[in-house]
């Protein structure tokens, strides 16, 4: 008996000393990242699009909730939003349009560390300005857009690891490599903007927000000196580490809020006499906010026992879900089940961004091996259509180098460093 | 030589959240990036690894509590979970819980008309959640401003008021020039003043209405709507002038 105790302590002190070897030394997850970060830059770059045309109406200085107000509401609150930094036109319209630039750029992965940041930027900045006007949907891509950045989220499936992949396909790891210029031009045009907004007395609100800002700033330029002291350093050794546990530490916060969001969404439902009786699903399809297609409402609560199975069913999938997180099988059934109600959710409540934000959280569940596939099947058709597009038959240079992208060992070796060099 | 691309990390492909999976034994492993630091840069990786789990766990415990019912933990921590959590981390999941709505609450308006010949009239009402409704029906992407607007602009009005409709605090305040405002942009895209008439001010009232129960049960459930009418609000000049010069700019565009 007393021997036992050493050798389950040992064993307890070697899978923790595992653990922390593999949450330091990789940036795990980097599919499920990479598909977290595609979802909800699509998501907030089609919202930015399809509202457009009511942006003034939604964001702008003269908008019903005017500046005026949210000036009011925001220094009691103290959000971050740079909108309040000018109540004029122009500088809406430029935050609008940089917002729009910063979710395609984050969405094709291009200086994902940065325009991670910038993303965030835009997201809080817009919907904070106006908090009034966001639902469900809203709220997911705010709290999202926060943890995004604490990720290294474009290890694949970006132009970052395009770029990093020609680099080391450089024939000479010594040919002294075209110094990178974009990158500090970008990192001191965002310090001085950071240095203004200081001295504007604009970041004098919340901490938060500023604090990460000036943090994620500040690890850029550090990374930058430490990378050019030379190649090996214990130094870069460490930052390394630091990046991957922030990562990892981010993935698992993301994972965590969405289990939170079905956990809270379904033990409150348990609670409500709607939910006990298996009518509550009826209620919704018969809002006239949230029925754009009566016909199809009328016909889906046309059964009494249709009704009953979809609302019990909500509910138990909702409760069960970070439950079942320890069985891959079940898990990835539930998956399938909760994306599908979302696209659902999107036609028939007449709520498509809510619905793709919720299937880009959930997204971070989807196993490995599904999504190596799916990235494998996207290249292919893109390699396809754009040699159609340009009609010579032949597949270039450049699309063998994408097809190659999903390639696990070409991964392994791609640079570590995305965190201070992007 | 960079300790990360040293590393067995061929099982990148095996990386999945939430599964744990199966690595082949530890012992015969190299030894990690980690180990092979110096033991200063190893303390400051000791502590990033504290600093960095701690973090997490703390934030996801707030979040936790955030979203709990109240109970002691959150009696107790009110004023830390409230810090951590506002503004930015702010969510709300009770989502169609505990229960859906069950009634369509429409919001609805009528102006007091001041006419250039100095006469005056009154306004029928007009049903702001219908408009509303009809540019939602067939629409695939239905606009914040018509599924989102006037609903929590009416929300936050109910939630920042008392049941005589009183206001409370800023919020209450708030949520009274908002809506105003809001109403003051339709009837103007309306065309409600007429020519050359103004607004002098105007009323809101809400009409709810329950949702019949489904065909396929006996409940039975009142069809009379119930109104919630608040008091006439004047509308000041420059803002009466404003919403017109806004919604001019939003007029003829599409939904």
């Amino acid at each position: 008996m007393t021997r036992l105790v050493p050798a389950a302590s040992r064993s307890l002190s070697r899978s923790v000393s595992r653990g922390i070897g593999r949450v330091t030394e990789t940036a795990l997850g980097p599919y499920q990242t990479a598909v977290v970060r595609i979802g909800f830059s699509a998501t907030w770059l089609l919202f930015l699009l399809r509202e457009f045309p009511h942006r003034q109406e939604l964001y702008g200085p003269d908008g019903p909730w005017s500046w005026d107000l949210a000036q009011q509401l925001i220094a009691d609150n103290g959000a971050f939003t740079v909108l309040m930094w000018s109540g004029s036109q122009l500088w809406f319209e430029l935050v609008y349009v940089l917002a729009v630039l910063a979710s395609l750029l984050l969405l094709l992965g291009w200086r994902t560390r940065t325009l991670s940041v910038l993303f965030m930027v835009g997201v809080l900045s817009l919907q904070n300005r106006s908090i009034f006007m966001g639902d469900g949907g809203d709220n997911v891509l705010h709290l999202m857009s926060l943890y995004l950045v604490f990720t290294r989220c474009g290890q694949v499936w970006s132009l970052d690891a395009r770029r990093a992949r020609k680099a080391r396909a450089r024939v000479d790891p010594d040919d002294d490599p075209a110094p990178d210029r974009v990158g500090p031009v970008l990192w001191g045009v965002l310090g001085v903007l950071l240095l203004g907004g200081i001295a504007a007395g604009k970041l004098d609100g919340d901490p938060l927000v500023p604090v990460i800002l000036w943090g994620m700033w500040l690890a850029q330029g550090v990374g930058w000196v430490v990378a050019r002291r030379g190649q090996g350093g214990e130094a870069r050794t460490l930052l390394d580490i630091v990046g991957n546990l922030v990562h990892n530490a981010a993935l698992f916060v993301i994972m965590a809020e969405a289990c939170l969001i079905y956990a809270t969404a379904g033990w409150y439902k348990i609670q409500g006499s709607r939910w006990q009786d298996g009518t509550a699903v009826h209620y919704p399809l018969h809002l006239d906010y949230f029925s754009p297609w009566p016909a199809l409402s009328d016909l889906m609560s046309s059964s009494g026992t249709m009704v009953l199975l979809v609302t019990y069913g909500t509910v138990a999938v909702q409760v069960a879900f970070p439950f079942t997180l320890f069985n891959r099988r079940v898990k990835n059934i539930l998956l399938a089940v909760m994306m599908t109600e979302h696209a659902v959710i999107a036609v028939v409540l007449g709520l498509p961004f809510f619905s793709l934000a919720m299937i880009a959280a959930d997204a971070v569940f989807l196993p490995t091996s599904f999504l190596r596939r799916l990235g494998d099947r996207a290249t292919r058709v893109c390699a396809r259509l754009l040699a159609r597009l340009r009609r010579n038959g032949g597949t270039g240079p450049d699309e063998r180098a994408r097809e190659t992208g999903g390639d696990p060992a070409d991964k392994a070796a791609e640079s570590p460093h995305v965190g201070f060099t992007a | 030589m960079d300790a990360y691309e040293a590393g067995p990390d061929a099982g990148h492909g095996r990386d999945e959240p939430g599964e744990s999976a199966g690595t082949p034994d530890p012992e015969e492993a190299p030894r990690s990036a980690l180990a092979a630091l110096s033991l200063p840069y190893q303390l400051g990786a000791a502590l990033a690894v504290a600093v960095v789990g701690v973090a997490a766990c703390f934030h996801l415990g707030m979040v936790f509590l955030h979203v709990a019912p109240s109970n002691t933990a959150t009696k107790e921590h009110t004023r830390t979970i409230d810090d951590w959590i506002y503004p930015e981390f702010e969510q709300n999941w009770k989502l169609f819980a505990p229960n859906p709505l069950q009634q369509n609450v429409a919001v609805e308006v009528r102006a007091d008309v001041r006419t250039a010949d100095g006469g005056a009239r009154t306004t029928g009402w007009y049903d702001l959640s219908a408009q509303d409704g009809e540019a939602i029906d067939g629409n695939p992407m239905p606009s914040h401003t018509q599924q989102n607007e006037l609903r929590r602009a009416w929300d936050f009005l109910l939630a920042s008021h008392d049941a005589e409709n009183r206001p409370s605090g800023l919020r209450g305040a708030l949520a009274e020039q908002y809506l105003r405002r809001i109403v003051l942009m339709r009837l103007d895209r309306e065309g409600a003043a007429g020519p050359d008439g103004t607004i002098d001010r105007v009323q809101v009232r809400s009409r709810s209405t329950n949702v019949r129960p489904p065909e396929w049960s006996q409940e039975q459930v009142s069809e009379t709507p119930t109104y919630r009418v608040l008091s006439w609000w004047p509308v000041p000049d420059d803002e009466a002038a404003e919403a017109t010069g806004a919604a001019g700019a939003t007029k003829g565009e599409g939904s």
